[in-house]
């Protein structure tokens, strides 16, 4: 069966399941029924209220989860698969558990806040939701990922003499730029409120800090400019090409492009430690520089192949 | 991008950095609708004038090739593909039979004459 089939037949299935269940029950039922339990009942709805909006909060995440099958490339990786099954399974069995926990708790009293809700039964539902989702997660993770060729050959490029030859490319990440925006937002917003006396106790001028500071990050790890001149290999950060890195040709061995995705080297951004470092912008394309001294440097830039036949060819020609 | 030009080649500066883009969109480098670094990137690197690269990029948009666009810099149209290549190679094709002593038409006759 596919995934598709599977997907839609669970998700109708479970929409059925939690329209049905409190109507089904309806004569055993207090109407409003008891929602929410905090020490004892303090939430209620409507029958049909409440059978409408169970059923609409999973569809949503169905219509989601549905919709990145049919259109994301998540699912072309192992994780993705993982991930995706395990949403779809878990998710579902939460609802259901849910409901079916509130519908026990609500069973054959008078008035809804007569209903009381057993810890252990609110656990139960979230076990078997995170027990369900994880073993959909290992059934549905399916076949692992080829391995990419490491070191891939970039094509061959010949110099002559009184050429000269340099390679510009860039890489920039839109969803880091929007996510630093966001994250700075959201803690400048918490600044001004704390300086309103809104939120008190919160010290406003850190928050501007961490802000401002995260910000300034986000951008700089936003893009990357790369040049590769008969001076070295230049990297510059951020939209306005600074700061700038030099590196130059006589501390590189070779260069080689190779396909990379964030997951598979940690995240966006800067990371690594001093000898394997990596700067990641998005997925796809990455030149690799490796060094006389054995550590390497992969950074995410477009027309990579291009851009590591520049280096060995300067590297070579410089060396005779 | 890569661009080579070769400093002892009699051709003006931005007929070459426009040969080497030309060879980039057709060798597939670079797609239809990627974004060209920004010339003025370009143009350091190579240490030449920014105008040389602009008059370069003005010439492969007016022969379709790119596009400009307002805050989006300078891209690839989005029909060049292989007749960027073909343009390119028939160009350097036409140089070197000038250099044997063959004139354009030669070149027509050789190519109507060829299966």
């Amino acid at each position: 069966m596919t995934a598709r089939l599977f997907g839609a037949v669970w998700g109708l299935a479970l929409t059925a399941a939690l329209v049905w269940s409190p109507l089904a029950l309806r004569d055993r039922l207090p109407d409003p029924l008891a929602t929410h339990w905090a020490e004892r009942a303090d939430g209620y709805a409507s029958l049909t209220a409440y059978a409408v909006t169970t059923a609409l909060a999973w569809t949503v995440i169905w219509v989601v989860l549905l919709a990145v099958h049919l259109h994301g490339r998540a699912l072309e990786r192992s994780a993705g698969r993982a991930v995706w099954w395990a949403s779809l399974v878990g998710a579902g069995v939460l609802m259901v558990g849910i409901s079916l926990t509130t519908l026990y708790a609500n069973l054959d009293q008078v008035v809804w806040n007569a209903a009381e809700l057993p810890g252990w039964l609110a656990l139960a539902a979230v076990v078997a939701a995170l027990g369900a989702g994880a073993a959909a997660g290992l059934l549905g993770k399916g076949a692992k990922d080829p391995v990419p060729p490491a070191g891939e050959r970039p094509p061959a490029l010949r110099l002559r003499k009184g050429q000269r030859a340099v390679w510009v490319s860039r890489a920039g990440s839109g969803a880091v730029l929007a996510a630093s925006f966001l994250g700075a937002l959201t803690v400048l917003g918490m600044a001004v409120l704390a300086y309103l006396g809104i939120l008190p106790g919160a010290p406003w001028a850190v928050l501007v800090a961490v802000g401002t500071l995260g910000l300034l990050a986000g951008l700089f790890s936003s893009a990357v400019t790369v040049r590769v001149t008969e001076g070295g290999v230049a990297l510059a950060f951020g939209p306005f090409g600074w700061p700038v890195r030099r590196i130059d040709l006589s501390k590189i061995e070779k260069a080689w492009s190779e396909e990379r995705r964030p997951s598979e080297v940690g995240g966006w951004g800067f990371r690594g430690v001093p000898g394997a470092a990596v700067i990641m912008m998005r997925a796809g394309e990455c030149l690799v520089l490796r060094y006389h001294t054995g550590g390497r440097l992969l950074v995410s830039v477009d027309d990579a192949a291009s851009g590591a036949a520049l280096v060995n060819a300067l590297v070579e020609r410089k060396a005779a | 991008m890569l661009i080579t030009l070769d400093l002892n080649d009699a051709h003006p500066l931005h007929e070459q950095v426009a040969g080497a883009i030309r060879r980039a969109i057709g060798d597939g480098s670079y797609g239809q609708g990627d974004r060209l670094p920004p010339a003025r990137d370009l143009a350091e690197a190579l240490g030449i004038n920014v105008n040389t690269v602009l008059r370069a990029l003005r010439e492969l948009r007016d022969e379709g090739l790119l596009e400009f666009r307002r805050g989006r810099g300078v891209s690839v149209a989005s029909r060049a593909d292989g007749h960027a290549l073909l343009v390119q190679r028939t160009r350097e094709l036409l140089e070197e039979a000038r250099r044997y002593g063959y004139r354009r038409d030669d070149l027509i006759k050789i190519l109507e004459a060829l299966p």
